[in-house]
This record gives C-alpha cells, sequence and structure tokens, in this order.
C-alpha cells in the first residue's frame, strides 16, 4: 500500500513540480524573457529585465478579469486558457530530458502532432467565442499558420522514425523512448549528415509553432491588436502568455530530444568520471541534464527565434503558408528521401 | 442461449426492419402507435445482433444460415442464405447503432413534417436494405437489398420536396445510383453465367484462379456499383447535394450507413469473391482511390459555406481513410480500418444530428448567415465540439485514436515494401486531418461562436429527445476513443481476422472441405505506443491543480462588461467598417490558405458543375477506367 501511495505522491511530483507545472512556468518565463532580452540587444536596445515575463505574469493576474457581453460561452472562454496549459505541461511530460524521462509508455512522436494541436485550438476557441472581428482574423490565420506548420513537421517527425527504424532494424520507430535510447547509444542524429536538412526545417518551425516573428500573423499586435487575445485581459491573458513561454520551452526541448540526444551520454560519462555512484550519481545526472537541456534550449532560443525576431519583419499569412509548403517542407522532403534510401 | 436459438437472430434482425415499415403503413396514422413500432423496429434488431457479439466476435464462429432450410446439394448451393462473419456483424452493429439513434431523433426532429408514416416506412426499407445487403450471403440478394436501399435513400432525400434543391438531389442520386445499381445487377449476371451460382461462398471458391476476360469484367462492374454506394471519388457530388436536402436523421444513414455498405461490398468483393488483395496493384488501387478521396474531399469541404454540404463532403473524406487503410491489406491496416468506420458512423452521425438541431431551431445551415449558437443552445454546442474534436483527430476523441492507427499502418507497409508510396499517403493522410480540424474550426466559428446575428436572438435549445440521442453517439465516440485496446480486442480485430479467413468462410457455408485455404498469419502489431486513459488522467491531474491555482489567484473575479451598447464610441472598427460588417465569413475564413491553392480551387470549382450530364458521364469514364484495369492486373 505504502509503494502505491509513494507511486502516487512521485507521479504527482512529476506533475506538478518536475517536469510538469512549477518547472514549466519557471524556465518557460525564464526562456521568453531571455529571448526578449536578447532580441533587444541583437537590435542595440537596453531591453527588458530577463525576470520582466515573471513581472508580467504577477501584475495580469492582480487584474480585473473582464468579459465582454458579446462571449457566447462565458466557460469556454475562461477555460480555455487553462485547458492550453494543462495540455502544455502534460505534453512536456513525455519530452525525455536526455536519460530522465517520467512517463514513457503514454505517447510518442505522432501523438505528440496531436498534442501540439491542443494548445493552439483552444486559444482559437477561446478567441472564437468573443465574437470580436480581430478574433476572428486572428484565428484564420492562427489556424493557417498551424496548417503551414504541420506538412514540414510530418515529413521531420517521419523522417526522424525512418532513420531510427533503420538502424533498430525494425523499420520505423515512433516511440520517443525508443528514440533516445537510439540516439544515446549510436550519438545525437544531428550528426548524420542525412538528418541536418531535417534539423534547419524543424528550427525554422519553432517560430512558426509558437506564434514569434516573423510567423506572428495571428497575433500582429500592430495591427489586429494581438487578434485572438484582444477581448482577453487580467488572469485569462497572462496564462496565454504563460502559454506561449511554455510552448517555447516544449518546441524548443522537443527539437534538443529529437536532433541532441546523445548529448546525455557525455553527461553519464562525465558523472561516472568523477567517481559518483548510487543515488547520488543519479541526482547528479539529472542535474546536469537538466541543466544542460536548460542550456541548449536558450541557445536554440536563441537561434531559431530571438535572431530570427531581431532580423526579419512579419510576413503576410499567405506568405508564412507559401514558405513552410516549399522552402521548409523541401528541406525535410530532402532528409525523408535521403533516410528512405538508407542514408 | 444454445447456438440452434442464435442462429435465427440474423434473419429476425433484417425481418424486424421490414415488418416495421409495413406496420406502420397500416397503423402509422396514430402518433404513439407509430413512435412505438419504429422504436420496437430499431432497438430489437439492435438488440438481437449485440446478443450474437460472443458466439461470433469472440468465440469466433459463423452463423451460416439457410432460408427453408435448403442446404447446398451435391455441391451447389441453390436456396437463398443469410452468412454472418465477423466482419458482417461488424458493419451490422454500426448499422443498427446509427439506425436506433437516428429514429430516436427522427421523433422530435420530424414532427413539423407532412406525411410523417412514409418517413418512416422510407426510414425503416432504408435500414432493412442495408441490414440484409450487410448480413446476406448470397450475391443476388445483395442486388435486391441495393435496389431497396437506393430507392428508399433516393424517397428520403426528396422528402421534403418543398425545400429548395431537394429533388434536384434526389433526381442526381437516382441517375447516378440506378448506373450503380445497374452495374452490380450485369456484373452478378456476369458471374452467374460463369460459375452457374450467385452463393457467396461457393463463387468465392470458384472463381479465384479462374479468372476469363468475362469475370474480370464483373470484377470492374461489381467495383464500381458499389463505389457508387461508398460514394468515393469520382462520386462524391451526389453525396453533398444529398446531404444537403434530405433530413439530418437521414443524412445519418446515408453518411453512417449506405457509404459503409458501400465500403462492405467493396471488402467482400475484393477480399472474398475475387481475392485479389495480395496484388500489389490492386492494393495500389484501392489507396490510390482512398487518398484522393481523402484529399479532394477535404479540399471540396473547406469551400463550402454550407453546414451539411460540407459534412457531406468530409463524410467522403473520412471513407477515404476507411478504404486506404483497408487497401493496405494488412492486419493492422483492416482493422484500423474498421475502426475508421466505426468511429465515422458515431462521429459523423453526432455532427449531422447538431446540424439538424441547428436547422430545426434556425430554418438554415448557411453557415455565412449563422453564428454565435452557442449562447443559445450551449448543449448542442457542446455535443457538436465533441464530435468535432473526434473527427479531427483530437486526442483521447475516438477519430484519433483509429487515425493513428491509420497512419502507423500506412508507414508499416511503406516500411515493410520498401515503397516510399506508402509514406505518402501517410503525409496526406495527417495533412488532411489538420485541414479536417481547419474546416470544424470554420464551422464552429461561424455557427456556435462568433456573434450571434439579431434575427436569431430567439432561438432556443432543441427539445430533450433530440439532445438525448445526440448524447448517446457522444458518449460512445469518447469511450471508443478512451479504450481503443477495448475495441480492437473485441470488435475490429475479429473482424479484421475474418477478412483474411476466407477458406474459414466457404467452408462454413458449403461444409468442411470445400476449399482448403489457409487462413495467413494476422499481424495487428504496432509500432507507437498510445495510452489515452494515462493521458486523460495526467490532462485531468494538471488541469485541476491548475485550475485550483487560478481560482486561489482570485482567477474567477470576473466582471461582465458591455462595452458596446452605450454609445457609438466604443464600438468595434475593423478596417474601416463597423465590427457587425467586418465579421470574416464562414467561406473566406482560410483566406491565407485558399489564396495558395487558387488554381486548385478554381480547377475544382469548375469540374463541379452541378450538372447531372456531367457527374453520369464521370461514372461511365469510372467504369471504363475500372474495365481497363481489371482487365490488365488482374
Amino acid at each position: 500500500m505504502s509503494a502505491i501511495l509513494l507511486d502516487a505522491l512521485r507521479y504527482l511530483g512529476y506533475i506538478l513540480i518536475f517536469p510538469g507545472f512549477l518547472f514549466c512556468f519557471l524556465t518557460g518565463l525564464l526562456l521568453c524573457g531571455i529571448d526578449r532580452k536578447l532580441v533587444a540587444r541583437m537590435q542595440k536596445r537596453v531591453g527588458p529585465p530577463i525576470l520582466q515575463p515573471f513581472y508580467d505574469f504577477f501584475k495580469l493576474c492582480g487584474k480585473e478579469t473582464i468579459v465582454p457581453a458579446t462571449v457566447t460561452s462565458k466557460t469556454v472562454f475562461l477555460l480555455a486558457p487553462l485547458v492550453g496549459l494543462a495540455s502544455l505541461v502534460v505534453l512536456q511530460l513525455f519530452i525525455p530530458i536526455f536519460s530522465f524521462r517520467a512517463f514513457g509508455a503514454v505517447a510518442d512522436v505522432i501523438v505528440i502532432l496531436y498534442l501540439l494541436l491542443i494548445p493552439a485550438v483552444s486559444v482559437i476557441m477561446g478567441g472564437s467565442v468573443t465574437g470580436s472581428p480581430y478574433a476572428g482574423v486572428g484565428l484564420s490565420r492562427e489556424m493557417v499558420t498551424i496548417l503551414a506548420c504541420e506538412l514540414p513537421l510530418v515529413l521531420v517527425l517521419l523522417s526522424v522514425a525512418k532513420t531510427v527504424g533503420n538502424a533498430l532494424d525494425t523499420g520505423l520507430c515512433f516511440s520517443l523512448t525508443q528514440i533516445a535510447a537510439f540516439q544515446a547509444k549510436y550519438g545525437s542524429l544531428i550528426l548524420r549528415p542525412s538528418m541536418i536538412p531535417a534539423a534547419i526545417a524543424f528550427l525554422l518551425i519553432i517560430p512558426g509553432e509558437t506564434g514569434n516573428h516573423p510567423f506572428d500573423a495571428a497575433e500582429a499586435e500592430t495591427e489586429i491588436c494581438e487578434g485572438m487575445l484582444a477581448e482577453y485581459s487580467g488572469a485569462p491573458l497572462g496564462v496565454y502568455k504563460l502559454n506561449h513561454a511554455v510552448k517555447m520551452l516544449t518546441m524548443t526541448s522537443l527539437f534538443i530530444a529529437l536532433f541532441f540526444g546523445g548529448i546525455g551520454t557525455g553527461i553519464e560519462q562525465l558523472a561516472a568520471a568523477m567517481g559518483l555512484t548510487g543515488g547520488a550519481a543519479g541526482m547528479v545526472v539529472i542535474l546536469l541534464d537538466v541543466l544542460v537541456m536548460f542550456l541548449l534550449c536558450v541557445l536554440t532560443t536563441a537561434v531559431g527565434i530571438s535572431f530570427v525576431h531581431a532580423v526579419t519583419a512579419r510576413l503576410k499569412i499567405e506568405q508564412i503558408f507559401k514558405y513552410y509548403w516549399t522552402v521548409v517542407s523541401g528541406l525535410a522532403l530532402i532528409s525523408l528521401v535521403l533516410s528512405w534510401y538508407g542514408f | 442461449m444454445s447456438t440452434e436459438f442464435v442462429r435465427h437472430f440474423p434473419i429476425f434482425a433484417i425481418m424486424l426492419y421490414f415488418l416495421g415499415a409495413f406496420l406502420i403503413v397500416m397503423l402509422g396514422k396514430v402518433r404513439a402507435l407509430r413512435h412505438g413500432i419504429a422504436f420496437v423496429a430499431t432497438a430489437g434488431p439492435l438488440a438481437l445482433l449485440i446478443a450474437l457479439v460472443k458466439p461470433i466476435m469472440i468465440d469466433g464462429g459463423i452463423i451460416a444460415y439457410w432460408m427453408g432450410n435448403r442446404v447446398p446439394a451435391g455441391g451447389y448451393a441453390i436456396g437463398i442464405a443469410l452468412e454472418v462473419d465477423a466482419l458482417g456483424l461488424f458493419f451490422g452493429l454500426l448499422i443498427a447503432t446509427a439506425v436506433f439513434v437516428s429514429c430516436l431523433y427522427s421523433f422530435r426532429y420530424m414532427e413539423r413534417d407532412d406525411n410523417v408514416p412514409q418517413y418512416y416506412t422510407l426510414f425503416l426499407m432504408l435500414a432493412g436494405g442495408v441490414m440484409g445487403l450487410v448480413l446476406s450471403g448470397d450475391l443476388f440478394n445483395m442486388f435486391i437489398m441495393v435496389e431497396i436501399l437506393t430507392f428508399a435513400a433516393v424517397a428520403l432525400t426528396a422528402f421534403r420536396n418543398r425545400a429548395n434543391g431537394a429533388l434536384e438531389a434526389a433526381f442526381k442520386y437516382l441517375v447516378v445510383g440506378c448506373m450503380g445499381s445497374t452495374c452490380i445487377l450485369a456484373g452478378t449476371i456476369l458471374l452467374y453465367a460463369q460459375a452457374r451460382t450467385l452463393n457467396f461462398a461457393q463463387l468465392s471458391a470458384l472463381i479465384p484462379g479462374n479468372l476469363g476476360t468475362s469475370t474480370k469484367l464483373a470484377f470492374a462492374l461489381l467495383f464500381i456499383g458499389f463505389s457508387t454506394k461508398a460514394f468515393i471519388v469520382p462520386f462524391h457530388p451526389l453525396a453533398a447535394d444529398a446531404h444537403g436536402a434530405a433530413p439530418a436523421s437521414i443524412s445519418v444513414l446515408i453518411s453512417g450507413v449506405l457509404t459503409k455498405s458501400g465500403i462492405y461490398g467493396l471488402i467482400r468483393l475484393t477480399y472474398f469473391l475475387f481475392q485479389t488483395m495480395e496484388l500489389g496493384t490492386m492494393q495500389f488501387w484501392l489507396v490510390f482511390l482512398g487518398s484522393v478521396s481523402m484529399f479532394v474531399c477535404v479540399t471540396m469541404a473547406l469551400a463550402q459555406h454550407d453546414f451539411k454540404r460540407l459534412l457531406a463532403f468530409h463524410s467522403i473524406s473520412q471513407i477515404g481513410y476507411v478504404l486506404t487503410a483497408v487497401g493496405l491489406a494488412t492486419g493492422l491496416g483492416v482493422s484500423a480500418g474498421l475502426y475508421h468506420a466505426m468511429n465515422h458512423t458515431l462521429f459523423k452521425g453526432l455532427l449531422f444530428l447538431a446540424a439538424g438541431a441547428v436547422l430545426h431551431e434556425t430554418g438554415t445551415t448557411d453557415l455565412n448567415r449563422l453564428g454565435g449558437l452557442a449562447k443559445k443552445m450551449p448543449h448542442t454546442t457542446a455535443l457538436f465540439l465533441i464530435g468535432a474534436a473526434s473527427i479531427s483527430g483530437i486526442p483521447p476523441f475516438n477519430g484519433f485514436a483509429s487515425k493513428w492507427m491509420i497512419y502507423q499502418a500506412a508507414y508499416q507497409k511503406a516500411a515493410e515494401t520498401g515503397n516510399i508510396g506508402f509514406a505518402l499517403v501517410t503525409i496526406i493522410a495527417l495533412v488532411t486531418s489538420t485541414l479536417t480540424l481547419a474546416s470544424f474550426v470554420k464551422v464552429s466559428q461561424s455557427v456556435f461562436f462568433g456573434r450571434l446575428p439579431k434575427e436569431y436572438e430567439k432561438v432556443q435549445e432543441v427539445p430533450f429527445g433530440m439532445r438525448f440521442a445526440m448524447g448517446i453517439l457522444a458518449l460512445l465516440c469518447i469511450l471508443t476513443g478512451l479504450f481503443p485496446g477495448l475495441v480492437t480486442k473485441y470488435l475490429t480485430e475479429p473482424a479484421a481476422r475474418a477478412v483474411f479467413s476466407v477458406g474459414t468462410y466457404i467452408n462454413s457455408m458449403m461444409g468442411e472441405g470445400t476449399i482448403i485455404l489457409q487462413n495467413p498469419v494476422v499481424n495487428f502489431a504496432q509500432a507507437g505506443v498510445w495510452s489515452p486513459i494515462n493521458w486523460l488522467f495526467l490532462l485531468i491531474i494538471a488541469l485541476l491543480a491548475i485550475t485550483i491555482v487560478a481560482i486561489s489567484g482570485k482567477y474567477d473575479r470576473v466582471r461582465e462588461m458591455n462595452a458596446e451598447k452605450p454609445e457609438g464610441k466604443y464600438d468595434l472598427f475593423f478596417g474601416g467598417e463597423e465590427s457587425v460588417y467586418s465579421q470574416v465569413g464562414g467561406e473566406d475564413l482560410f483566406w491565407g490558405f485558399k489564396h495558395n491553392w487558387r488554381h486548385y480551387f478554381g480547377f475544382m470549382h469548375e469540374l463541379h458543375s452541378g450538372v447531372v450530364n456531367d457527374y453520369a458521364l464521370w461514372a461511365v469514364v469510372a467504369l471504363a477506367l475500372a474495365i481497363v484495369y481489371a482487365t490488365i492486373v488482374l
């Protein structure tokens, strides 16, 4: 009985603290702050303090929530941001942090592809119930952005599945756990020349999925007043901002998990070299894993989000769609074809 | 229950529908009596078929039932036979469920119409026709049932004949549907001339290995005949017209039951009668047709601005998924296809009923005119959202479970055969799924959310009876999504195994030892992991935790505010227009997508002329192509 209780407590800890809610909250907002600072420095501005997203979040939580009279369903209006956040937090549980995995056998990469849709759909639903024309335009663009990202994302995931499957002799492999195990054994996927186009494609998908510049036509503050968030205020708006931050963490850590999983082996060797054994070694490895993962996420953010943000102007929605379905999909397709013929 | 007793259940299931139809003609003038008869006639077959789950699905038996006990003599099957294996029972269960729910819904939905007794008569004839088709063990009886269901469906399409376009839709359906039925009849005649028997099992034993030119011609004719019943490309425009005009409860039957009968026919034709599915070319043919239907119809749906026409195109798109999966000819593929067929019946039924509820209360299904109904019809909205999430494949609803299996099956097939074409199919299927989501975002935005037009301010929630029927389907959508393991174990895998056991099918009908065919080893192994219950559990805990944190942080300290009413200065302006005029219409919602695909959409627009002559021509061309293909590859 006490074993079950202990397990339950452990899983609860996973969900609420690490790598679940609290971890997502802290690292996501931190990542967001770093991104803002980096963009500012690249544009020769001073920029906000790195902790600014935290201040913003707590400020919004202290404000009054106003529900406009045009809202057709108050429940959906208030619940949408929370559902989005919950699904993101749960999604984060399935992404392996090198050797550490909270839950292994629940979801594979195809499921992840769909779980990524839930936050997007919840923000669309939330905007949709407000009845605001800004939200209408925003959700239309958001949906088209999702469509745009979907094709290259599918191609990237299928080429990863095929590459790993080739090596494991199963033909294909969708399981994230196995993808992580494969990389621990044979080295990171990024080291394979055939996977480099796919990695670049994924890097380009990240700002599209998170709705960052130049693919933020759906939010476009200066044009349609943040689109679906136009009618939101107070704590729900704060939760949406948090969702955006967590999504940055999710996408970047997924990128690391898919392409840089081999680094985990190095960490384990390092811990072994330090002469640690038993429980202490496990703790140190996890700590190091998380630290390295976070640093890599920051690096990915810097390259994939901040740099792109700093040097580009916002694209129109039909340009976004065209870009993803031609350039990015083309890159991913190269990887798929290469992996198909065994490279 | 003894097996002797259970053997009579299939014929009773068929008879109850027809008996109900005739009783309603005689006694249907009285409302209570009419409803009572219709209820018994639809609930009875469902109960009978559920009772058959144990002996057939779980114990793996096959019921061979000879009318008048005319068993085969001298190796020739003369009598009329019913043969119920796991595949037939699977489709029978789908049909009985859809018919039952649709009947419950009809009680309130149809009460404002004229000639209601005739409606129930035709309704039960249609149901009986489809049930007879899937339980029959005889090719000619299949044709008769096809005729019954086609004419009942045509008449029901035109039932609201004062509505705009109902007669036109029925006429189109009649023309092309009859071409299909004629094809089936011609194919049957050709096979009879060759094999001197109409019994399915005996034909399956005789035909493979003895293919003459006329047998190949028969294959092409039967293939096109059943394709028209499944409405796959190029027969999809008929479905759109028929669904748009028919009452919603009939749309449920057309999409959930009629198209399934077409798919059932195709499975019987390719896996049993001709046993051609081992041919790579045949697999290619089915997968190609399925993928084309899947993609063409989802893009057609994106261009629609009528709720029911949009659903109709999605219906064909989902049938495309089923056909693709079945065409893969692997254990997992067939199991996934049947799973999706079941899910399609459930969620598409739910969506059509929701569309019917909107029509019932507002009198229109035009997406450009509706909006904001969530405020007036909260329950219908919630039920619609469940259906929409299911069809778009949002986890953990049922559409996701089956689509996920289809992706895996297609990609596994690609890995096994080394054919990159099947990988392309996986990609098309995944993109189609997202396009489906886009389409339902459009519906939810332009019907249930968005702004409520002035003229619909007095709209009310639909009666409880209609919501109850929708609720049953919604519950089934959730349950089949949450327990994919149970569904595959008890329903789709036995049915898929039956698809691959032609030998057993023939022998149980014609007597042991008629044919020696080893059943292939059927592999249901999956490459991925997905346990919806665990995921849902995690989600609920996370959601609870977040909600508690949010509420303790005064998340619900809410003030409702009307920033618009007092005077114009608070009004929203968008693009220089007042907000009332600046809503994006349902048609143009995904402008960014459609702009990039404008040449494709322009091409499609010109192609779908709406003239029945064109569609009949397509059918002829399809038949010609099928004949050429069959003579070359078989």
